[in-house]
């Protein structure tokens, strides 16, 4: 095995399962460091597309939800 | 540039069995909390992991947890994979195995609805199971999403 591979295994061990991306106070450490990284429109941009997915989501499950009255 | 109706749709187009549960699950049943990260709920096959791989191959797939290694899954590491934090060009994905409060993914499969998206039909968390895995998970932000989604069963009820 190469030493890469070794290393991703590690590292793939311990990441689960417990949830490491996320801190003590239950925050996403690594969806935050993101959010900083951007510039604020490319950050209004990514809400709007947040958005757009929920929106696209909530109009399925209104449309199942209707089926099924 | 995110866009997780993209990457929705590269798991529905490769065939990748996974229910979506988490901040996406419950905004699907109503509430109305902002999220950013997609999580679903896999098996953790094999077969299924490398779907997931080939979905996101031209994304940059990396380990959320450590953004300097691309995802590059062998058969031996899926063997002993629980959870994977992925992110990519597009947004972050979270792909666990279990869901804490309801089980492996045949039970959170059990526990689920179908939806038809604009490109293909995704299975998402019924609201009784997201409920108790919010629970189960206890977090202040979870907490508020159970309110909410308590809420939504009420209203429900009265129309």
């Amino acid at each position: 095995m190469s030493d890469r591979h070794a290393n991703e295994e590690m590292i793939l061990k311990e990441v689960s399962p417990a949830y490491r991306v996320a801190n003590d106070n239950g925050i996403d450490l690594s969806l935050l460091k993101d959010s900083l990284a951007k510039t604020p429109w490319e950050r209004m941009q990514a809400n709007d597309d947040a958005l757009n997915f929920a929106e696209s989501l909530r109009t399925a499950m209104e449309k199942r939800n209707a089926k099924f009255k | 540039m995110q866009n997780l109706s993209e990457l929705t749709q590269r798991l529905i187009e490769s065939r990748v069995e996974f229910v979506l549960v988490g901040g996406f699950a419950a905004v699907a049943h109503g509430v109305t909390l902002v999220t950013r990260d997609v999580d679903i709920c896999c098996r953790f096959s094999e077969t299924n992991l490398m779907r997931i791989q080939a979905a996101f191959a031209d994304l940059h797939p990396v380990h959320r947890s450590r953004p300097d290694m691309p995802l590059e899954l062998t058969p031996q590491q899926c063997a002993g994979l629980k959870n994977l934090y992925l992110k990519t060009d597009l947004g972050v994905v979270d792909c666990l195995g279990e869901v804490l409060g309801i089980g492996n993914f045949e039970e959170v499969l059990k526990h689920s609805v179908e939806v038809e998206l604009p490109y293909g039909n995704c299975r998402i968390i019924d609201l009784e199971a997201l409920i108790r895995a919010k629970e189960a998970m206890n977090r202040e932000h979870d907490l508020i999403t159970v309110k909410h989604l308590k809420e939504i069963i009420k209203q429900q009820k009265q129309n």
